[in-house]
């Protein structure tokens, strides 16, 4: 027959299918059977059905026969656990803490990387950044959107913050301001009522004029909040800042794009306002990169808004997922390959203890394999053992992961609602699997060779253990190695997060309180009413124990998260930069605990006044000369003109940007859209938090207050994230670092309980306890050494990397090198030598009489 | 690396599956391969019954596991048989085994046919 070799071929490579120890046992007749069965079915139908039947046969035996011998070993595998339960639980950690590290920093790159936006089409969406289409009217933007070469729709947004609600119970949220088309461009639609319509955007400042724009789309959390569910809410009206406005839909559950906005209103446009940002859609057939040159292109021809920003970058075109990911996709990688690192780690230190049981167990397995059980039965049942160490270590990761991810969702929070950090979804539960498969067969496959060399050899003369010593040694090398890259990793980003937060940032952090005050939609409604508001705010404060200064900003350093100012010109000359255009009130300088280099700060006499005076930062006196030569001279922009009363110390007002130019003018019209009181205070500013928030309070009980903090815990806010990314590294490196010694410590300790005997003999023969342990603490050392080196090497590249996905990071330089080699090695000799502590207990008289 | 598991009492391993005492009562009649014992199933139960090699070898392996039946290193003449066929025979258990299965089986038959009256084949 011709198709028998064929048949035979096949069903020979089926039967491979099952478990080594079934199989070995009955291949042999099965294949014998099909023999026979084959040569009796004669014709096409028969061959056919013998065919459906065999794998019918093989499709229910197959898994049977593999939970059968699974079943086997783990059985076998729990009675070995019980006799040493803590190096079994050490394992199982080590494993946990690299699975479960790998499963929770997964979930987070999963949802900001992987997952796809709720939007349609999403891969298709742009975020556009220095680019700033036609947005003084309705009409010229919708009548450019429509012409693009590159875009088929485009739409505009912007934010700000409102109090929203009545005078006696309000709340804060946050507004976006969107072209009408944003949410078709999206593709999200209502779950009640509709979106905004053509001709709702208009032109206007603020909130906008009263009616068509005067409405709102408002999100699924606030609906239910504010209106308990209620499907009459349609019609119903809302204030913000006590602006009103119909609301005329609900937007669906989760949708909290942009900036975790729960309130939707159509655009007021006004020449000038380069707040908002675009988002578009590209054309089919349009790809990133032609996108990237088209809009270049398109933002030359569109040049003359270009022109205000003479230090303007090229516009940046990114998909919208990247955008959102922004900062925090690059350090979840870096995360990741932590995380990747710890988990090698995990494993190595798991093989080599693994490879340390394979390798006492030797006479066993040899007895074993004696008595038939084939090689492959026994690398089998040691591979069995590994999947099971695995899967209890990716059982208890679960736990480590989901701290993880709370850490992470508090620190790191998504931009959108609907990014939720979750370890139930299928990629991140398919990862959790793959993981635990392959770190189980990464430490398993070490044993299971080993375990092939038994029964290669096949005696118990073999056993001389000098094979899974040297295979022991290059793990801990290998250990060393990765451990001193997490190590140098963590030193440098520890480096750099150390230089964030000591950075000169012309202020002094400690010891100030700050409050946000709004305005809007108060009673206080004119210039006069406001300044007298505050007035008194900073008159009542002025007069509490332990306060030594107060007064009050639009803007926090570090807090601005937009761009209000432009270039200034000093006697008629441009300056080279934008600055940024402060408001503030009497005594701010001094609250803030910045340097006066010439002239002198606001006084209470100039908020009243009319005379238009101004207080520059050093980065723009800079470029006009010495502060002192500043002073008296007329600044200009546009119109308006100041004269310069004094020269300080510059701010950084925003955390990514340092080293931006002020210019400080005289509040006279506080509280719009918000304004931040900076109290200066003797002692703690914790402390004092109560009492300021009741003093301010008690001005006007109806005013929003909120965020009341000290200066030092918004800055611990600003700089959370960086810090996470620090101390998650330093966890890293702390845990790969104490894995690397108890690797280090129980190779030692394993040679030393081997060599009890021959050290004793050699004792008896006249050598010292301490020249054995020298000698063994050489021998230990030679691995530590040579994974040093490697590690150098890896640090190099390592460095280079880090350099390239974190900002600030920057390679560690030879001192600190040279100390880390050093710390190492002192940490590894002194396990070593506490690993060798035996010999120096050894009884030798015993060991002869034993002898 | 099979284990083999003595049990005392062959009341405990009942009741036994069809497979099992089919396999059983083939090699009550003595030794046999893999093969003779299903052509023998497939003849006894006419056709009915026919065991897949992998349902048949699987529960040989568990049989022996229970001390059921064991291989016997016995063969015929190497020029007449191929020499990868496995021989077994029943144990002693194993006989004692199928007597109390048989036995719970008329005891079944028996109940049934007080309850439902015995119908005679046509």
């Amino acid at each position: 027959m011709p198709e028998e070799p064929v048949s035979r071929k096949i069903y020979r490579w089926l039967l491979k299918l099952y478990p080594a120890g079934f199989r070995e046992t009955y291949a042999g007749p099965m294949e014998q059977e099909f023999r026979e069965e084959l040569t009796e079915s004669t014709g096409a139908w028969a061959l056919a059905l013998l065919w459906i039947r065999l794998l019918i046969d093989l499709a229910v035996t197959i898994p049977a026969q593999v939970a059968r011998e699974f079943a086997q070993d783990a059985r076998h595998t729990f009675l070995r656990w019980a006799v040493r339960p803590w190096q079994t639980a050490c394992a199982i950690l080590a494993l946990a803490i690299g699975i479960g590290a790998n499963m929770g920093v997964f979930s987070v790159v999963n949802a900001l990387l992987l997952s796809s936006l709720p939007f349609r089409q999403p891969e298709r969406l742009a975020s556009f950044q220095l680019f700033f289409p036609p947005h003084d009217s309705p009409k010229r933007f919708h009548e450019w959107r429509k012409q693009t070469a590159f875009l088929d729709d485009a739409a505009l947004w912007e934010t700000g913050d409102a109090n929203l609600g009545g005078a006696d119970k309000w709340q804060r949220a946050r507004v976006a301001q969107t072209s009408w088309n944003f949410f078709d461009l999206l593709g999200v639609h209502p779950v009640l009522g509709r979106t905004f319509a053509p001709g709702e955007d208009v032109e206007g400042n603020g909130w906008g004029p009263a009616g068509p724009n005067a409405v709102a789309v408002i999100s699924y959390g606030l609906w239910q909040s504010l209106f308990g569910g209620d499907r009459g809410v349609l019609g119903a009206t809302i204030r913000i800042d006590g602006h009103a406005l119909t609301v005329i839909g609900v937007a669906p559950p989760g949708f909290d794009y942009p900036q975790k906005a729960s309130i939707w209103k159509p655009a007021a446009y006004s020449e000038g306002n380069y707040g908002f940002t675009t988002i578009g859609r590209l054309k089919d057939g349009v790809s990133w990169n032609q996108a990237r040159s088209l809009s270049s292109a398109e933002a030359g021809r569109l040049s003359p808004s270009r022109e205000t920003f003479a230090n303007l970058k090229p516009p940046v075109v990114t998909p919208l997922r990247d955008e959102l990911a922004g900062p925090t996709k690059k350090a979840s990688l870096v995360l990741m390959g932590g995380a990747v690192l710890i988990l090698l780690i995990a494993c190595l230190n798991v093989a080599n203890l693994l490879t340390a049981r394979t390798a006492d167990r030797q006479v066993e397995l040899s007895i074993r394999s004696a008595l038939g059980a084939s090689r492959a039965r026994l690398a089998q049942q040691l591979l069995s053992e590994c999947l099971l160490l695995a899967l209890a270590g990716g059982t208890v990761g679960t736990l480590v992961a989901y701290a993880v991810t709370s850490v992470a969702a508090q620190l790191q929070p998504a931009a959108l609602a609907t990014q939720t950090y979750s370890m139930f979804n299928v990629q991140v539960i398919g990862f959790a699997i793959a993981t635990m498969l392959l770190s189980g067969f990464l430490f398993g496959i070490l044993p299971a060779l080993y375990a092939r060399r038994v029964h290669e050899f096949g005696t118990r003369s073999s056993s001389d253990g000098r094979g899974s010593r040297r295979l022991r040694e290059s793990l801990v090398a290998l250990q060393v190695m990765l451990t001193m890259v997490l190590v140098t990793a963590s030193i440098s980003l520890g480096r750099a997060f150390l230089d964030l937060m000591r950075a000169e940032r012309g202020f002094d952090r400690t010891g100030v309180v700050t409050a946000m005050v709004s305005l809007e939609g108060s009673r206080h409604d004119t210039k006069t009413k406001r300044l007298a508001y505050f007035q008194e705010v900073l008159s009542r404060l002025r007069r509490l124990p332990g306060v030594q200064v107060a007064s009050t900003t639009q803007f926090l350093p570090l807090d601005a998260n937009g761009f209000v100012g432009g270039r200034f010109s000093l006697d008629g000359r441009m300056a080279s930069m934008n600055s940024m255009f402060v408001p503030v009130m009497q005594n701010y300088f001094r609250a803030m605990g910045n340097r006066l280099l010439a002239g002198r700060e606001f006084t209470e006499a100039d908020m009243h006044g009319n005379t238009n005076m101004a207080i520059v930062s050093d980065v723009f006196a800079r470029e006009f000369g010495q502060p002192a030569d500043l002073i008296g001279r007329k600044l200009s922009a546009g119109k308006s003109s100041w004269t310069i009363i004094g020269v300080v110390k510059g701010m950084d007002y925003m955390a990514a940007d340092a080293q931006t130019s002020q210019v400080f003018y005289p509040s006279r019209s506080p509280g719009w859209p918000r304004t931040a009181v900076v109290v200066r205070v003797a002692g703690r500013p914790g402390d004092r938090l109560a009492m300021i928030r009741d003093t301010i309070r008690l001005v006007d009980p109806q005013i929003p207050l909120f965020d009341v903090k000290t200066l030092e815990q918004r800055m611990a806010d600003e700089f959370a994230r960086p810090q996470f990314y620090k101390t998650a590294v330093m966890c890293f490196a702390a845990f790969a670092f104490v894995l690397a010694i108890f690797g280090l410590y129980s190779i030692v300790s394993y040679s030393v309980a081997r060599a009890t005997h021959a050290m004793g003999v050699r004792m008896a023969l006249g050598a010292r306890p301490a020249s054995l342990r020298a000698s063994l603490l050489f021998k230990g050392l030679l691995p530590v050494a040579q994974g040093v080196i490697l590690g150098v090497a890896g640090t190099l590249l390592s460095g280079k990397l880090l350099e390239s996905l974190v900002e600030g990071a920057k390679s560690v330089n030879a001192t600190a090198c040279v100390a880390e080699i050093l710390f190492v090695a002192v940490v590894a000799a002194a396990a070593i030598w506490v690993a060798t502590r035996p010999i120096a207990r050894l009884d030798v008289m015993e060991i002869i009489r034993t002898e | 690396m099979s284990r083999i598991i003595l049990h005392d009492n062959p009341k405990s391993l009942l009741p036994l599956s069809p497979t099992i005492f089919h396999i059983l009562l083939s090699l009550g009649g003595g030794e046999r391969h893999g093969y003779a014992i299903k052509r023998e199933i497939a003849a006894r139960t006419e056709g009915k019954l026919k065991l897949g090699s992998g349902v048949l070898y699987g529960s040989i392996s568990k049989m022996l596991e229970w001390g059921l039946i064991e291989e016997t290193d016995e063969r015929p003449d190497p020029h007449l048989d191929d020499e990868r066929r496995r021989y077994y025979r029943i144990t002693n258990l194993g006989r004692r085994a199928a007597q109390a299965e048989a036995a719970r089986m008329r005891e079944l038959v028996e109940r049934a046919a007080e309850t439902f009256g015995v119908r005679k084949h046509a």
